[in-house]
């Protein structure tokens, strides 16, 4: 059985896709219900053995903790929910930039502890959890995004090394810009990725256990440069 | 499935400037919008200058499937490309398929698609039960084929309303397989020829031509298919081999590689040993889908599809001549497609097939003397009682418009007021 979180995004439904396709078993999380049945629906068409659904309020503490309590037997997990923070409203609107840091990294943490130590009794699983390159430097234009999402890699780089022993993985995934509903209206560079080409890549990468993936591969180089631009030049920069 | 681009028409060429909006399942836009799928449309009737576009590709989900009847209910922006790929493997085809499977259903019902099978299935709209229909001022409603909302949505041109789910009956597929039989002909300038091969095939479930115009002979390669089994790897389509990277450059467009490309294509068809052969249907239906972004081949000037259908009683006599009009006036193409349609009634008010010959060719990046003749063709066409696919056109004078379609007013009746495509502000000037 796969278990999604935050199902209702574009890259997990093109995930929940290739799964269904395969004849998986899922359970799917998420917040809005009609969308969420449409989702299982679909699925279902598509080939999925069973699909389950629960709406919810996904950041809730109360509502991880039931959820994770009732699953059956989980061989993998998606944690894939997210909202691209608009970072001028967040310099202006405190309680906003809480909601944020909430959605994008203390929900996504409670999920993937919660996942985690249920795969521990059960003495294996994988858990692929959706981070950000805009992780790896806080720039100007999305450094209320990209701050949430390091403490979200850190957070599953530490997580991963304490479960290696008790047989559960946790896969750092660090998508560069997708092309989805969200991005739609930006002007479009040669760097856009497709929603389904992401998702084909995390499929596999829970397959193989992969510790940290970046997706397409050459993020992992243009982070490297971005990473390396002197601090005294990056803060000059309106990126 | 995402669009090649959200404002440019598969034809290119145009300058528009669109809002752009995404179908959310919830209230319409209440002022100047057009509904929009895949822009595989060659003009204008999937754009709106200076209005807004309401995408519905991400509206893309499969609803429900009776696996005994072949009978499924799907989001209007799920693509033929992805039922096709779904229900292949279970045996089953959508009964009617365009040159492309990157279309929506939504936009196979506003334009009711037609396909290589029109002689034994009629338009893509036969095949479809039921629609889910949201208009700006009444809601949502789901109609039946009785439904007098339903003649006027199929071939509406998206006109009616958002089409939000619809219930198709699919077709039982034997295999992954077409058996295809090849046949040249013609050469006397007429199409005698073609028309005597096309009625000895008629048994065939496809059939279609493809006609050199440049050649005053009007020589041609007939083909004619059914479903067989294949092997396994050809239940998924081949990834796409190639993508036009950038724009071809101008002399792609000329005359002269036009005919080159014409006798090396047929020579190549004529010798080739094999009359007989198995294909995947992924290569008989969807020749062009094997290179992404296909349309940049005419380069930035973009290019239109003239694509008309006489009566069958003229056609002998007016096809040859509407033709050789097009060659003198230096019209240059490539691919140019000749099919028969049958008497099927299409259940679109507005639907372009009726029975006779159509004949479909690309006009690159137009200039002023290819409109000129291309309006003469128009009257050509008027004149026997023809008329021009909307599909395909960004060009038609609305005075020939309401000569092909003098039902176009009821259409106009039944438009939902906030929706309007520069197509139909164009044509109904
Ligand atoms: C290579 C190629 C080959 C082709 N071959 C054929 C062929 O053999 N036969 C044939 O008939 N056509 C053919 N076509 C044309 C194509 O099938 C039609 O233009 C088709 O309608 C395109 O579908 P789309 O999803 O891209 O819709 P668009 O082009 O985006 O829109 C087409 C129309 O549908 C309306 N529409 C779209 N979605 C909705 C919705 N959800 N609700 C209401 N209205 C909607 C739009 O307003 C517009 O009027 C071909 C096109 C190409 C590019």
């Amino acid at each position: 059985m796969i278990c999604v979180v935050g199902a209702t995004s574009a890259v997990a439904q093109a995930a929940i896709r290739d799964w269904a396709a395969r004849g998986d078993e899922l359970v799917l999380f998420g917040r809005n219900a009609a969308e969420l049945e449409r989702i299982a629906a679909d699925a279902r068409v598509r080939g999925a053995v069973g699909v389950a659904v629960h709406a919810g309020e996904i950041t809730s503490i109360a509502f991880i903790e039931a959820a994770v309590a009732t699953l059956p037997i989980t061989q993998q997990a998606l944690v894939a929910h997210g909202s691209l923070t608009d970072a001028a409203r967040g310099m202006e609107d405190l309680r906003y930039l809480a909601e944020q840091f909430n959605v994008n990294f203390i929900s996504g943490c409670a999920w993937t502890q919660c996942l985690a130590n249920k795969m521990a009794t059960q003495g294996s699983g994988s858990i692929a959890v959706i981070s950000s390159v805009a992780g790896e430097r806080g720039r100007y234009s999305n450094f209320a995004y990209g701050s949430a999402k390091a403490g979200l890699t850190a957070f599953c780089d530490g997580l991963r090394a304490r479960m290696l022993a008790r047989g559960v993985h946790v896969i750092t995934v660090k998508p560069g810009s997708i092309d989805t509903p969200m991005t739609a209206s930006m002007k479009k560079g040669l760097l856009f990725a497709s929603a389904e080409s992401v998702a084909k890549g995390i499929v596999r990468a829970l397959d193989q256990q992969r510790d940290v993936v970046y997706l397409p591969r050459y993020w992992q180089l243009i982070m490297t440069i971005v990473r390396a631009i002197p601090e005294r030049v990056a803060k000059r920069l309106k990126w | 499935m995402t669009p090649l681009s959200l404002d440019q028409p598969w034809g290119r060429g145009l300058s528009a400037t669109h809002e752009h909006l995404f179908a959310d399942g919830d209230a319409l836009p209440t002022k100047n919008f057009l509904p929009r799928g895949l822009g595989r449309s060659y003009g204008d009737v999937c754009v709106n200058d200076g209005g807004a576009l309401l995408h519905s590709f991400r509206r893309d989900r499969l609803i429900s499937f009776d696996e005994v009847h072949g009978v499924l209910r799907c989001e209007a922006g799920a693509s033929l490309a992805d039922i096709a790929q779904v229900m292949v493997p279970r045996g089953w085809f959508p009964s009617v398929v365009p040159g492309t499977r990157y279309v929506t259903v939504g936009g196979a019902i506003a334009n009711d698609v037609h396909g290589k099978n029109h002689h034994i299935a009629g338009t893509f709209g036969r095949s479809v039960q039921s629609i889910k229909l949201r208009r700006s001022d009444t809601g949502a409603r789901e109609i039946g084929t009785t439904d007098p909302t339903f003649g006027a949505t199929v071939a509406g041109l998206g006109l009616t309303g958002l089409i939000e789910e619809a219930t198709l009956q699919l077709g039982v597929l034997p295999g992954p397989g077409i058996a295809q039989d090849t046949t040249v002909f013609g050469g006397a300038g007429n199409i005698d020829d073609y028309v005597s091969l096309d009625e000895a095939s008629s048994a065939w479930p496809y059939t279609v031509g493809w006609i050199d115009t440049l050649d005053p002979g009007l020589r041609g390669v007939f083909f004619r298919g059914e479903h067989c089994d294949g092997p396994d790897e050809w239940l998924a389509p081949q990834p796409a081999k190639f993508t036009m990277p950038v724009d071809a450059p101008g002399w792609v467009l000329g005359r002269w590689s036009a005919k080159a490309f014409n006798s090396v294509y047929y020579r190549a068809q004529s010798m080739r040993t094999a009359r007989r052969e198995t294909v995947p249907l992924w290569q008989f239906f969807f020749p062009l889908d094997a290179v992404t972004a296909w349309n940049r081949v005419y380069g930035k000037r973009g290019f239109v599809q003239y694509q008309f259908v006489v009566p069958r009683e003229a056609a002998r006599e007016s096809v040859p001549k509407i033709l050789s009009h097009l060659r003198e006036s230096r019209v240059a193409s490539y691919l140019a497609v000749i099919k028969s349609f049958a008497a099927i009634a299409s259940p679109g008010l507005m639907s372009f097939p009726m029975p006779g010959v159509t004949v479909a060719l690309d006009v690159p990046g137009p200039n002023d003397a290819d409109r000129r003749a291309l309006d003469r063709a128009d009257a050509m066409v008027a004149d026997v009682g023809g008329r021009v696919y909307a599909a395909k056109d960004a060009r038609m004078s609305s005075v020939m418009f309401k000569r092909f379609y003098p039902q176009w007013e009821a259409l106009e009746a039944a438009r939902d007021p906030a929706i309007c495509s520069s197509f139909w502000r164009r044509v109904t000037r």
